[in-house]
């Protein structure tokens, strides 16, 4: 078989994981979050050791201090 | 790999490699974050291990194909991490998904640590490491297998541990996280005395 027909089948399965990832996030985004679960933060004590900036709890630990 | 050796045992010892002497957690120190933050409890602690053994092994089974069958014969195989972070990503939406809907107390003890589970370099060590050691698909298998029953072993003894430590008179400034790492360095050293067997 040719090496684009490879290429073509390549990008179809890359397509198809990321039609597969949006439709799993707007499925989760879209589920009620359950009771009690609306204010989740995270917790000072195990998030302050970590040094990772690129975590989006890291924006709310900025703010913390 | 020795040809007098059936495939079986290989596949056993490679799963308890992977589980003790070459333990996710305490030797190569990958999951940490997740690790620390969620073995607090007994019960969220095992639904973690669970949750990332669930998607440490679907994740190994998808991507080995992918690689081998889709990546490398298409002449792209540099595209690999971009591959196994949709699978994993899409594998924890479902999982949380599950979840949130059927299991609204698991939801809140995980908190906002079940989407760091994306995040979680154990599962994408064990994705990438398999393909880069060019291991068979049958050894890649037993090595997510053996990944993930390390990582829930070690966060269900943490946890045990850590809840044991909670009615101990530990003294203030070891309280919470700094005993947890103590004593999650004794247990890496006690793993890494096993490295010595069969040498």
């Amino acid at each position: 078989m040719p090496q684009f027909v490879y290429l073509i089948i390549a990008i179809v399965v890359i397509v198809a994981l990321v039609a597969i990832f949006v439709i799993s996030f707007i499925a989760y985004r879209r589920t009620p979050v359950p009771k009690g679960c609306e204010d989740l933060v995270a917790n000072k004590e195990k998030c302050e050791g970590c040094l990772m900036s690129e975590c989006p709890l890291a924006h709310g630990r900025e703010e913390g201090h | 790999m020795n040809a007098t050796v059936p495939f079986i045992v290989t596949f056993l010892l490679a799963i308890v490699n992977a589980t003790l002497m070459d333990n996710v957690v305490l030797i190569r120190f990958y999951g940490i974050c997740s690790f620390v933050g969620v073995s607090n409890k007994v019960k969220p602690a095992f639904s973690m291990g669970v949750a990332v053994a669930f998607v440490t092994i679907f994740a190994s089974l998808v991507c080995w194909p992918l690689y081998n069958f889709v990546l490398v014969p298409a002449g792209i195989p540099f595209m690999d991490t971009v591959v196994y972070i949709l699978v994993i990503a899409s594998l924890v939406q479902l999982v949380g998904l599950v979840i949130k809907k059927y299991s609204p107390a698991l939801y809140k003890a995980f908190g906002i640590y079940l989407p760091l589970i994306t995040t979680n370099c154990a599962v994408l060590g064990v994705a990438q490491g398999n393909t880069d050691s060019g291991l068979s698909f049958g050894l890649s298998m037993a090595q997510a297998i053996g990944t993930s029953a390390g990582f829930l072993i070690i966060i269900f003894l943490m946890a045990c541990i850590r809840s044991r430590l909670d009615a101990m008179n530990v003294p203030k400034a070891f309280k919470g996280i700094p005993i947890a790492l103590i004593v999650a360095g004794i247990m890496s050293i006690a793993l890494i005395g096993l490295g010595g067997i069969g040498s």
